[in-house]
């Protein structure tokens, strides 16, 4: 049973939580008002949250090194924290390491996972999280998973088992959402609804959200409302580097050099794709040049 | 609050006065007694005139159904009751005993009797079963207009014109008449003397009550069905209402309104309301409870006389002056909606519940909608949205109006709604999850409202809609009287229209793939894209209609569902006895609601439908399933499939050897042909054999039938053909034993057996025949033997000259051991399959054999497509074969990717972009930079890339988004299509930035401002830009690709022109006067000067060219050229004030054409200008270009970069840019 689910008290924390709104994590929620068996499903979230938010250092100080032996969860926690901070090789090995001896662990299947996938073993991310016991997070892990590895097919059969037993859960449409921005046609105008209706909604509205809104209609092609909905996400948070990696998209689609963005963007987040992406393109572009020979 | 609705009028009928109605209590027919003396006896639901009664003398007024018996009763102004069988359709008995018209007539509900009201200020009770009179009411002292029986209780009420009311207890004499005990004397006495008081004062009947408050004469008197309450109308134009207690009867209170007389009224059967009609041409309804008037309807012309309603359901009657109208005062269709397997809908006292279908249960009220519109008129629809749990309601009331509430979590009772939001419209239908659309039909105007009720966006709906409703995701349907539009919401704009009239409900397929749009007699089908795929038409009225899983339509008329399949093929799954509303099908079960909003299961028999689905579709196993299972039978399913071309399946069916011979034969059967002609054994069915077995080349059959028929010539012939010699050397004797001499000798001949007819000759005395064969056949002695036996010698035979006797041809193939190779005809797969099970050898393999072999069928064609699909592939792979090498390694990639099965990465969209495209920039947007510039080199021979790489990488950087996912991990990328309704993989393609369009409306636009402008370095660059989008774009269109070659001309001319320009201004360094340049630089300049005029540019930048031109060279001295130009000027050119100046340089210029310096230019001489030496380049000449944007140079630029573009290699060949997919 994934205590996730509607009935569960951590129903409104976790749902927060995936709607990116991490702040309301960490503030609305105490821990305390949870009955003792979730405490700590609370403390991994608000933790995931507080990563989220790129409060690293503050996670890793605040889980001890007897915290972390006693209680693999914490471990967990603290191997991805310093992960995401660094992007070490020590973090993955920890991961795997803890992968090994806490397999059925969910907090250790999906960080570890985060962990593996994001260090390029999608293989052994994908592993781990097959031994999860029907938790959405789970899956949207490992359809995201399948996605980056360029396999929507499986993403999709994926989405579609999940569908099955978990209806309508808002992870689920997520994830279906994911898929079908990548299938396109009239997959993209279903995505948008999805991302539509949280960003819209003022309860569960985000800049995550609002960016996603924004992606679905530069899909769709319409520019000017995917104008509209990034500007909102960067209002809400002005440096959502999502937000500004995808501003600076738009304004190439729409013909624009985007450098204003560009600079933005490279203030918040230096390692971004779009960033990484460029620069490699430009070297990839000189190297094809030298092919030719141009006489003047 | 009266409102004037239309009526829900449901039948009418046009004849004399109608005075008296009764509804028969189950079939749907009601009784008109006329005045002019007629009883009609209509089916309101069909609209036909089943019988008509004439045996009164002048008119009837009163009429009335038996309850149970197939009996009515009437009453006339002839004082006759009548009593008559509409089965026998006699009058049985008539009743005689009033002495005036009779108004009124009514049956007991329990007892044998008849009540009957009279002018003759009598009201009798009559027992029809022994035809008499068994109690005479005095008391009224006016004609008695009208006497009703009391629903339950032995209570009589009668109207009369002396103004009161009365009412009658008859306890006295029903248990007079139903206590069958001893018959004492007094009880005999009492019998005798029946309709006379008895011997104590009393009569059988007593008025209980005298009801006086009319101060005119009262029509019309009825009882309440359950409380004590009684209604009258009068000529004093009231409605009164009165109640009664055990001992006493008051008036409870008055309706006014009408402003005639009165004539009739009655208690809503089951709802609080009163109904009345009088002569002021109205019907009204009344609220019970508050007496005000409800609803009122007018006729334009006609009285009302009488008012009747059905015990049961919801329908009325009135008479007028011409004819009856049968009516009902609400619709009945309950509002519903059906969410996966919970139908939800709102009942009749307006409480919203919901039903499992899984469960086949019915969930307590969850909410009461009592306070939605007015308290009489039941909401129209309902929507509902599952992601909000809220339903959204419309009810006609208010002119329309809609509710939005939320359903409680759990049902507990109908409670009151909170949040309640309200709006005006028509119809009102949840579009998303968290978006609505109404539809307001006075002002023709959608609003798209979000769940606070606020409109966020606005439509307009085609002219004339009347309804709109759900049409698809995102999409609405648009109803007009003639037309269904299908509306997009998102895109704000009509997708597709169809011609449908009058479409009142559509009903969409449960995977949203088909919808049926239902009108008062038609069903049409259509996709999801609102094209037609089948109509019917249905004679009497559609009420409901819903998808059963597997796509077929089960509809509801007034008395039957039907179902339709998606080609059109209908029929009828059972008939019904009442309406009902279906809302869903699974398996044998039909869920429905009925008129009173109760949930119904129906259970039907889908073999029918499932069979022909079965076979639309090919499924023959199923077929052969449901053929083993049910019991399919009948004709309609026999011509059917005959009909459809399936007579082998349909011989599966038909045991009448008759029928299976017919259907053998048409489908080729000959094994159960044969069978069935041996069972019915008539020539004319072995000749039809013979003829299809001849045709089937199967001989053996033709032989037996042959034999049957007894036809030896044609056996014989047969016996020759097969070279059976055998057998026709037994017909041979058979014809020698008939003693048949043509058969013999043709037996004889086919055998070519001399010896038998020269025998036969002799037999037949043709000596000259006989010694002719044998001389033929050099049988001398048999010569001898005939000349001997004629008596004559061989010189008295005079012999006509012989040739070699023929010999027929030997036999060398027994094709008479074997059939012929038969027609491919036989035995169909399916029945292979169903022999093969007959025989109880189990039916896989031989269900395997037959789906292979049909499969082979339907492959055949797909196969055939799916070899043109590789060759497509391979086209596509071959694209720009020979001149760009896309490398190789990604083609396998993409192979790979489909015979990937689990595992592994796949490859990414952009791979696919590659493959699908030749166009550079989908290459460049891929990130495939390599293989784009190999392409760009290929097709215009593009060598420096350096000025493309902002446009590479810009391109690229268009080309994904980033979806952020579960937090921690990398974002999705996603790849930007232009292509953004295309799911095939192999034609995806990505959205390129900066399209044709923009590039025209910006860099084209802003360089020719430039020129306007005079700042030619600033615009050159613009025209350079446009040239570099224009070479790494996309276009969609050939116009489209003919206008970027335009574009791509236009912008290469003006480079040319703004170039030469200023490199002359380069020379001259800014002033006009170069006098004091040295002569070379002098020429140089004033070539340049003209050559300005020479690339082609708008009229208004050549008029600007050749005016800087013409003053440049009137300045010098060049006076010759300048006329030149100045001609051109005033023939070319576009400005007024150069013009003028034109005519005075030519003016000045004509006096001496001369030219001061001889400069390289000669205006009557076509050149193009080499783009690199701005020197002219005459034609004949020799010359390279740029591949690209066609500029000339001179030979010795070849190999070298282009000047113009500043990309390309001047010179190469290339295959030319492609821009377009």
């Amino acid at each position: 049973m994934d205590p996730f689910s509607s009935d569960g008290e951590l129903v409104n924390i976790h749902t927060a939580f995936i709607q990116s709104q991490y702040t309301s994590v960490l503030n609305d929620f105490n821990t305390s008002d949870f009955s003792s068996s979730n405490h700590l499903p609370v403390q991994v979230l608000q933790y995931r949250a507080q990563c989220a938010l790129g409060q690293y250092d503050e996670v890793i100080g605040s889980i001890s090194d007897s915290n972390a032996k006693s209680t693999p969860d914490l471990a967990a926690v603290r191997t991805y924290a310093s992960y995401l901070r660094t992007g070490s090789a020590g973090a993955v090995k920890e991961a795997e390491r803890l992968a090994e001896q806490h397999a059925e662990n969910l907090t250790i299947q999906l960080l570890c996972s985060t962990i593996l996938a994001r260090s390029g073993n999608n293989e052994a991310a994908l592993t781990l999280l097959s031994k999860h016991q029907g938790s959405l997070d789970a899956v949207a892990l490992i359809i995201q998973i399948h996605l980056l590895s360029n396999r929507p097919d499986l993403a999709a059969k994926e989405a579609q088992s999940a569908r099955s037993f978990a209806q309508d859960a808002l992870l689920v449409n997520l994830a279906e959402a994911w898929v079908g921005m990548r299938k396109g046609g009239e997959e993209y105008q279903k995505a948008f609804y999805v991302f539509e209706e949280l960003a819209q909604n003022p309860s569960s509205a985000s800049a995550w959200s609002l960016v996603a809104q924004g992606v679905s209609e530069l899909h769709l092609g319409r520019t000017e409302e995917a104008n509209a909905a990034i500007e909102s996400a960067l209002g809400l948070e002005e440096g959502n580097a999502d937000a500004l990696a995808n501003l600076v998209v738009l304004e190439k689609v729409v013909g624009r050099d985007g450098a204003e963005a560009l600079s933005r963007l490279q203030k918040v987040d230096k390692e971004h794709e779009v960033l990484r992406g460029m620069d490699e393109k430009r070297e990839a572009f000189k190297t094809a040049c030298e092919k030719y020979n141009p006489k003047f | 609050m009266a409102s004037t609705q239309p009526m829900l009028t449901k039948f009418e009928s046009k004849s004399s006065r109608a005075k008296g109605i009764a509804f028969h209590p189950k079939r749907p027919w009601i009784l008109v007694s006329l005045h002019s003396s007629t009883i009609q006896l209509w089916d309101y639901r069909m609209g036909t005139l089943i019988d008509r009664f004439e045996e009164h003398d002048g008119p009837v007024r009163g009429v009335d159904f038996h309850k149970t018996q197939p009996l009515f009763v009437s009453g006339g102004d002839d004082y006759k009751i009548k009593v008559w069988s509409y089965q026998t359709r006699r009058c049985l008995f008539t009743l005689n005993g009033h002495l005036d018209y009779v108004r009124t007539v009514f049956f007991h509900h329990e007892l044998p009797w008849i009540l009957s009201a009279s002018d003759d200020q009598t009201i009798r009770i009559w027992n029809w079963q022994n035809r008499s009179l068994i109690c005479t009411m005095t008391g009224h002292n006016h004609y008695a207009m009208c006497a009703q029986f009391h629903p339950k209780e032995d209570l009589i009420v009668s109207a009369s014109l002396d103004q009161s009311v009365r009412v009658w207890d008859i306890s006295g004499l029903r248990k007079k008449h139903s206590a069958p005990t001893s018959v004492s004397f007094e009880d005999q006495m009492a019998r005798a003397n029946q309709n006379q008081a008895d011997m104590f004062g009393n009569t059988d009947a007593v008025v209980k009550f005298v009801l006086e408050g009319h101060d005119r004469g009262v029509n019309w008197v009825a009882f309440h069905p359950t409380l004590p309450l009684i209604v009258s109308a009068g000529d004093d134009r009231l409605v009164k209402l009165w109640r009664m207690s055990e001992t006493k009867a008051w008036e409870v209170d008055t309706c006014r309104g009408h402003f005639q007389n009165a004539s009739a009224c009655l208690f809503h059967p089951h709802q609080d309301l009163i109904l009345s009609v009088g002569e002021d041409k109205t019907i009204r309804v009344w609220d019970l409870n508050k007496r005000t008037s409800v609803q009122s309807f007018k006729r334009e012309n006609d009285r009302f006389w009488v008012i009747a309603a059905h015990p049961e359901i919801n329908l009325f009657a009135a008479g007028h002056d011409n004819g009856v109208m049968v009516f009902k005062l609400e619709r009945e269709r309950p509002a519903s909606a059906v969410h996966q397997n919970q139908l939800f809908f709102i009942t009749k006292d307006k409480h919203v519940r919901s039903y499992d279908f899984q469960k086949n249960v019915e969930s307590p009220s969850m909410l009461s909608l009592k306070k939605l519109g007015s308290a009489w008129t039941p909401p129209r629809t309902l929507s509902y949205n599952p992601a909000e749990r809220s339903v959204l309601v419309t009810t006609p009331a208010d002119s329309g109006s809609y509710e939005l509430v939320n359903l409680p979590k759990d049902a507990s009772g109908a409670v009151e709604p909170t949040n309640v939001l309200r709006g005006n419209g028509n119809a009102a239908v949840f579009v998303a999850r968290n978006r609505f659309a109404v539809f307001n039909q006075t002002n023709q105007q959608i609003d798209i409202k979000d769940l606070t009720n606020s409109t966020t966006k606005t439509i307009k709906p085609p002219h004339g809609t009347t309804d709109m409703v759900y049409g698809g995701p995102g999409c609405l349907l648009l109803v007009t009287a003639t037309h269904v539009y299908q509306y997009d919401i998102q895109q704000k704009k009509q997708l597709a229209e169809l011609a449908v009239a009058g479409v009142k409900y559509v009903v969409w397929s449960g995977d949203g793939l088909h919808a049926a749009l239902l009108s008062k007699h038609n069903v049409t089908i259509v996709n999801k894209a609102l094209e037609q795929v089948s109509t019917l038409h249905e004679t009497i009225r559609i009420k409901s209609a819903t998808w059963d899983d597997a796509g077929v339509l089960l509809y509801s008329t007034l008395n039957h569902i039907k179902y339709t399949l998606m080609n059109g093929d209908n029929g009828i799954v059972r008939t019904l006895e009442h309406t009902f509303y279906l809302v869903r099908v699974k398996g044998r079960s039909v869920y429905c609601l009925d008129r009173a909003a109760k949930p119904k299961v129906l259970t039907i028999d889908p073999t029918e439908y499932r069979f022909k689905l079965a076979l639309v579709k090919r499924h023959y196993d199923e077929m052969l399933n449901i053929i083993k299972t049910s019991s399919l039978v009948g004709q309609s399913i026999i011509s059917y499939l005959q009909k459809k071309g399936y007579p082998e399946i349909a011989l599966q069916f038909v045991q009448d050897p008759q029928t299976r011979f017919e259907l053998a034969v048409e489908c080729g059967n000959l094994d159960v042909a044969v069978e069935m002609a041996k069972q019915l054994d008539r020539p004319k069915l072995w000749q039809r054999l013979s003829t299809e077995a001849l045709a089937h080349g199967n001989h053996q059959i033709v032989e037996m039938t042959y034999q049957k028929l007894r036809n030896f010539d044609k056996l014989s012939f047969l016996y020759l053909t097969t070279g059976d010699q055998e057998k026709l050397q037994r017909m041979a004797k058979i014809a020698e034993h008939r003693g048949d001499m043509t058969s013999r000798f043709q037996n004889a001949l086919y055998l070519s057996d001399v010896q038998n007819r020269i025998d036969m000759f002799k037999e037949v005395d043709q000596y000259p025949l006989a010694y002719l064969t044998a001389k033929a056949h050099g049988l001398d002695d048999q010569c001898q033997e005939i000349l001997e036996a004629s008596g004559m010698t061989e010189d008295q035979v005079n012999l006509p000259k012989l040739g070699k006797p023929v010999q027929p041809p030997q036999t060398i193939v027994p094709t008479h051991n074997a059939n012929w190779p038969t027609k491919s005809a036989g035995a169909s797969s399916f029945e292979k399959a169903l022999m093969a099970d007959g025989d109880e050898t189990i039916a896989p393999e031989a269900n395997g054999y037959g789906e292979e072999d049909l499969l082979a069928d339907e492959e055949a064609p797909q196969n055939g497509f799916a070899a043109e699909d590789g060759e497509d592939d391979d086209a596509a792979a071959g694209w720009d074969m020979g001149d760009d090498a896309i490398p190789d390694a990604e083609a396998e990639d993409f192979v790979d990717v489909g015979a990937e099965t689990s595992g592994g990465a796949g490859s990414s969209e952009a791979d696919l972009w590659t493959r699908n495209s030749p166009l550079a920039a989908d290459h460049a947007a891929a990130g495939s930079f390599d293989s784009a510039m190999n392409l760009l080199n290929r097709q215009i021979g593009a060598v420096n890339f350096a000025p493309l790489e902002e446009r590479f990488l810009e391109i690229y950087a268009a080309s994904r988004t980033f979806l952020p996912a579960n937090p921690g991990m990398p974002p999705l990328i996603n790849f930007i299509r232009r292509t953004v309704d295309e799911t095939d993989s192999r034609k995806i393609l990505p959205l390129i930035p900066r399209d044709l369009e923009s590039i025209q409306a910006i860099e084209l636009t802003t360089g020719k401002n430039a020129m306007k402008a005079n700042k030619l370095d600033e615009g050159l660059p613009h025209f350079r830009r446009a040239l570099h989008y224009l070479m790494v774009n996309a276009v969609s269109s050939p116009s489209q690709v003919s206008e970027a070659q335009a574009a791509i001309h236009t912008a290469a001319q003006y480079i040319i022109a703004m170039s030469v320009e200023l490199e002359r201004r380069k020379i001259v360094g800014g002033s006009a006067d170069i006098s004091g340049l040295d002569e070379a630089k002098r020429k140089r300049a004033l070539a340049l000067s003209a050559y300005f005029t020479v690339p082609e540019m708008e009229a208004q930048h050549q008029t600007l060219a050749l005016f800087s031109a013409m003053n440049f060279a009137s300045r010098n001295k060049q006076l010759g050229t300048a006329l030149g130009f100045a001609n051109a000027l005033i023939e070319k050119g576009t400005n007024v004030k150069f013009k003028e100046t034109a005519r005075k340089t030519k003016a000045t210029a004509e006096r001496s054409p001369t030219d001061a310096l001889d400069i390289e230019f000669d205006s009557f001489n076509q050149f193009d200008l080499c783009a690199a030496s701005f020197t002219p380049i005459y034609a004949g000449d020799a010359s390279v270009a740029c591949p690209f944007d066609g500029s000339k140079f001179l030979p010795e630029w070849k190999g070298k970069v282009c000047k113009v573009c500043g990309v390309c290699e001047v010179g190469k060949v290339g295959s030319g840019l492609r821009l377009r997919v």
